[in-house]
């Protein structure tokens, strides 16, 4: 049986004129010309032409064959994409090596604890040359709360750099470190700064245009994706469609044009049984919407990521910290009691432990793992009081405008 | 077929089914109508409810009830079975058949469904040709006493959908349905059953559209008797069966069934149980 | 259906056609509704040729009346029993999958819906060498864990390049090509194309939520006639290619904050089965990988079954399934006996 006219994505009044004209399937109109076509149906002469040419690209089994895919393929393709290493090694053997490429992640958590800091790191840790390990590519950093500091890239853009200098071994790594600067880490990261969400909308509608020019991006980071839809919304049923439509759209980008899309959300509290708990903000319908979901929270004083939804690896809790580096491992002998025996209430998995240890020393392009304590601790009350500032960041960004290229990017996005 | 050439070009065995007039159904089920109030041929029988109340189940056990040899307390009547929805579980139909007959008699299974006459149906037009089809079909064969459609609602969004904003063609392919209907229940005494699954809540200020996709402020037990399909339609049903389904403590869930008949302006109810053999009433 | 075009059937000339649509007879459907005597004078046609053009057109696109009988037979010698590769599962489902059926699993974010369709997959590839359609649309789709779920089945490299050959990927962004997709595999893409030898026995469409929900609401119709066309292919490609459809939805609150189904009351119909899964509720494990499934929709058993099972069954090498259960069963005379 031939396709249903009313299955192609035609408008919907050319549609009904379509079918009310007599025209149910694709093979109704198959010897028909665009201006016969527009008599018979009433319809104007480019909406006959679009029909025709839609429905005659149908028989499209060369089309199907042509993409045909197996999951021999996507295998292949997820291993080619590689993924992207947060330099917190727990975190990347959760991972399965970091932050896959082609997929989508949430990275949820309270104000503070870091979300903003990951994301920083997986923008400059995207760019780590090939040779490396890395990925060498570009990433695209949505701002909808003006969290994004290009001082704070900048450090941690130093940090990436000089860890890689003392990886160097052989005469291509060297070559390749000549590139790697904190200048062009920067200038390959292209920042967006968005206000609302009819902004944020418009933005990723826009986006495939921008990753088909740069096809080099590797990662495109919204954070946040809750702010703008948590305010500005009466009709709940509406957010919801919005956010399902943008879901879809994220999955399409990371798929095709193969990129991290790294979401960050908030949480919120709700009342279970009685008992207020804290949950990721938007719903519980938007907690489908990307392949993972990353939680950071508190434990005490530690800092703990818990991997709660994958389709590829288990469940699993591991701590971390905040230098002025960036994004680390928590140092070994120093484990805080917490997360070292897995306590009941704790979303700890017990079993991972064990393995992750041993596999900390065989993964290499690793952090390494000096944090300087005192000054890692310092750095969690300024990280802190970033986090509370909130509101326009905007004085703060352009008073970093040394920086030139990003100041750039961002002027031609503006 | 224009009903004027065919009765002039009328077989013998037309002219025996007109003129003796089918089987009567009147005694199909009386636990499941109003006292007195069976349906007899010429009325339609319409089945309606949500998802899960027992209305296939009970549909079921009328077709098993027509298709079965007398010796097992059948009709041996012959049915016409419209799917649209691709959701005749024949496996199930044949669990029930079975619990009617004496065990092994797998030969008796096959001579009832051999009765029963399945047609797939895609699209709503398609739906309308066939009952035109169906129409010759009643017409030669005097032993093809019930048409089960199931469900009339099958293609309502997608009619309403390609009939943009006018009612009148949201709703032109059920009318001309119910009209090919109509001329097979005057002429040729049939009888229809036909399910009508609940997809509309009955609120009180609000249209059925808004409201139907997440019902927040749905009551605690959503009433879902509203009425969508078109006047035409309801102007043929006789017989209304309203399913819905009651959780009982025991975990025994019991179906309930509140019917009514526009004919005699009567009404009944009555409840069941689904064991594996088909519906028990209680 | 089907508009009126020259060639269609014998005796409909271009001229015919022409006059019928001086009287606004335009489709098949026209002709066939109308009252063939009266649009006979009406048009100046013989009443002959409007008989014979009537009877061979409706002929053409009517759908054929099938015995019973002859249904029943076909569905004896083809229906097949698939199973999902984990003993829970299995009990719910009556011993699996069934083809020719729709079964749904229902469940929160994280309840272990699309591990569930992995273990599927990878169960029917290369346990039981048949070939599946895995459609994702929510990005869930993770050929390493499918990998894994196989090493796990089978230690030969090739076996295991083989089974994941024999699942084939579409991925989709809207319902449109979801929908362009289906209608693809139901005029025979699949078939001809399907390599790595087995026959298509299961289409996934992980999950059917993500490309419905937005298009939901609001006061158009159409967001619910493509959400029922899309339930109308899946249904005509599980009967027509006798395949098992397993499709995954999100879960929404009522007012007593009860789970149920997604899509809305008129998706609801759709499903033949339907399991709802849930994370146990148990303090200290909340990540663990154990899941309860309940059987919330089903023809063949008592609803509300409850069955407890663990997600990465499908990881551990060789799960001894109890009972015949492991290969491909062929219906036999009574399903319902078990």
């Amino acid at each position: 049986m031939q396709r249903a006219l009313s299955s192609f994505s035609f408008a919907p009044a050319v549609k009904v004129r379509l079918i009310n004209a007599g025209f149910h399937s694709a093979a109704d109109l198959s010897d028909f010309r665009p201006a016969q076509l527009s008599k018979e149906a009433g319809i104007s002469q480019e909406e006959a032409e679009d029909v025709l040419q839609a429905v005659q690209s149908e028989p499209s089994q060369g089309r199907a064959v042509a993409s045909r895919l197996t999951a021999l393929d996507l295998l292949e393709r997820e291993q080619a994409l590689g993924s992207i290493v947060t330099f917190c090694s727990d975190l990347d053997c959760v991972l399965g090596g970091g932050v896959p490429v082609g997929k989508t992640m949430e990275i949820c958590g309270a104000p503070g604890v870091g979300k903003t800091q990951l994301c920083i790191q997986l923008a400059v840790d995207v760019q780590i040359p090939v040779c490396f390990g890395g990925l060498g590519g570009q990433a695209v950093y949505i701002d909808t709360e003006g969290g994004f500091f290009v001082q704070r890239a900048a450090d941690l853009a130093q940090a990436a750099v000089d860890h890689c200098s003392l990886l160097a071994e052989d005469a291509e790594q060297r070559e390749a470190l000549k590139e790697f600067t904190v200048e062009t880490i920067l200038s390959n990261l292209f920042l967006f700064r968005c206000h609302d969400y009819v902004e944020l909308l418009a933005e990723i509608y826009l986006l495939p245009n921008f990753l088909a020019q740069h096809p080099e991006v590797r990662l495109v980071v919204i954070d946040s994706i809750a702010s703008p839809f948590r305010r500005d919304f009466e009709d709940l049923f509406e957010r919801t469609r919005l956010l399902s439509g943008l879901a879809l759209r994220l999955f399409k980008m990371a798929v095709q044009h193969s990129t991290a899309v790294v979401l960050t959300n908030q949480m919120t509290t709700k009342i279970v049984n009685g008992q207020s708990k804290l949950v990721p903000a938007l719903g519980e319908s938007w907690g489908h919407a990307a392949a993972q979901r990353l939680i950071l929270h508190w434990e005490g004083q530690q800092r703990l990521a818990s991997l709660c939804k994958s389709p590829t690896y288990k469940e699993a809790t591991v701590p971390y910290q905040i230098t002025g580096d960036g994004f680390r491992d928590v140092a070994r002998p120093c484990l805080p009691g917490p997360s070292s025996d897995p306590p009941a209430s704790a979303l700890g998995n017990a079993r991972k432990r064990p393995r992750l240890e041993e596999d900390v020393r065989e993964t290499s392009l690793r952090s390494t793992p000096e944090p300087v304590l005192s000054a890692a601790s310092s750095f969690h009350t300024t990280v802190l009081s970033w986090s509370r500032t909130g509101g326009s960041r905007r004085g703060h960004f352009l008073c970093c405008s040394s920086r030139q290229t990003v100041g750039e990017t961002q002027g031609d996005h503006e | 077929m224009s009903h004027r050439h065919s009765s002039s070009a009328e077989s013998g065995a037309q002219l025996l089914a007109r003129l003796e007039g089918r089987r009567s159904l009147e005694n199909i089920e009386p636990l499941l109508f109003p006292k007195d109030s069976g349906p007899v041929n010429g009325d339609v029988v319409e089945f309606h409810g949500g998802e899960g109340t027992g209305k296939t189940e009970a549909l079921y056990h009328l077709v098993a009830r027509c298709i079965l040899p007398e010796a097992s307390g059948g009709l041996e009547a012959e049915v016409a079975f419209v799917d649209t929805d691709y959701h005749l579980d024949t496996l199930r139909l044949v669990a029930v058949l079975e619990r009617r007959l004496p065990a092994g008699s797998e030969d008796a299974v096959r001579a009832s469904l051999a009765r029963l006459y399945v047609v797939h149906c895609g699209s709503g037009a398609q739906l309308l040709l066939t009952l035109h089809y169906l129409e010759g079909m009643f017409c030669s064969r005097p032993s093809l006493s019930a048409l089960v459609l199931d469900s009339v609602s099958a293609f309502y969004w997608v009619d309403r959908a390609n009939g943009g904003e006018s009612l009148a063609l949201q709703e032109a392919n059920l009318r001309k349905c119910t009209k090919v209907l109509e001329r097979l229940l005057r002429e040729r005494g049939a009888m229809v059953f036909a399910t009508v699954q609940a997809v509309m809540r009955k609120y009180e200020s609000e249209g059925p559209v808004g409201s139907l996709s997440r019902g927040r402020q749905a009551p605690a037990r959503a009433d879902l008797s509203k009425v969508y399909l078109c006047r035409a339609w309801q102007g043929i049903v006789t017989h209304r069966l309203y399913f819905s389904k009651d959780d009982a403590a025991d975990g025994k869930r019991i179906f309930s069934v509140a019917s009514s008949c526009s004919r005699t302006k009567s009404a009944g109810r009555c409840s069941f149980h689904v064991t594996d053999g088909g519906i028990q009433f209680l | 259906m089907v508009f009126l075009k020259e060639g269609l059937c014998p005796g409909l000339t271009e001229e015919f056609i022409q006059n019928m649509r001086t009287k606004n007879i335009r489709t098949v459907e026209d002709l066939v509704s109308s009252d063939t005597e009266e649009l006979a004078q009406k048009c100046s046609v013989s009443y002959n040729v409007l008989v014979a053009v009537r009877r061979v057109l409706l002929a053409q696109h009517t759908a054929f009346p099938v015995s019973g009988a002859d249904l029943y037979e076909e569905l004896l010698s083809c229906t097949a029993i698939l199973s999902t590769g984990n003993a829970s599962l299995d009990k719910l489902l009556d011993t699996g999958l069934y083809t020719g059926e729709l079964t749904e699993l229902v469940g929160t974010p994280g309840s272990g819906k699309t591990q569930v369709c992995f273990g599927v997959a990878a169960n029917l590839s290369c346990r039981l060498k048949q070939s599946v359609l895995y459609i994702d649309s929510s990005g869930g789709l993770s050929a390493t864990r499918l990998f894994e779920m196989t090493k796990a089945k089978t230690s030969s490299m090739e076996e295991q390049m083989e089974a994941l050959q024999r699942i084939e990927v579409a991925q989709v962004f809207d319902v449109f090509s979801l929908l362009e997709c289906l209608h693809n595999l139901k005029s025979g893409g699949f078939q001809q194309v399907s390599a790595g030898g087995g026959t298509l026995k299961a289409v996934i469409v992980d999950s059917v939520t993500t490309v419905l929900s937005h298009i939901l609401g609001g006061k158009q119709t159409d967001g619910l006639s493509l959400i029922m066309q899309v339930a109308g292919e899946l249904r005509t490609i599980a009967k027509d290619l006798n395949v098992a459809v397993l499709l995954t939805n999100h879960v929404t609150r009522d007012g007593n904050g009860i789970l149920k189904a997604g899509l809305g009351l008129s998706w609801s119909h759709v499903p033949r089965t339907r399991i709802l899964l849930e994370c146990m509720e148990k303090s200290g494990s909340a990540y663990s990988g154990l899941r309860t499934a309940t059987l919330i929709k089903s023809s063949r058993q008592q609803c509300n079954l409850i069955q407890d099972f663990d997600l990465n069954s499908w990881c551990e090498t060789e799960v001894e399934l109890p009972g015949p259960s492991g290969k491909r069963k062929l219906v036999d005379e009574d399903p319902h006996q078990a």
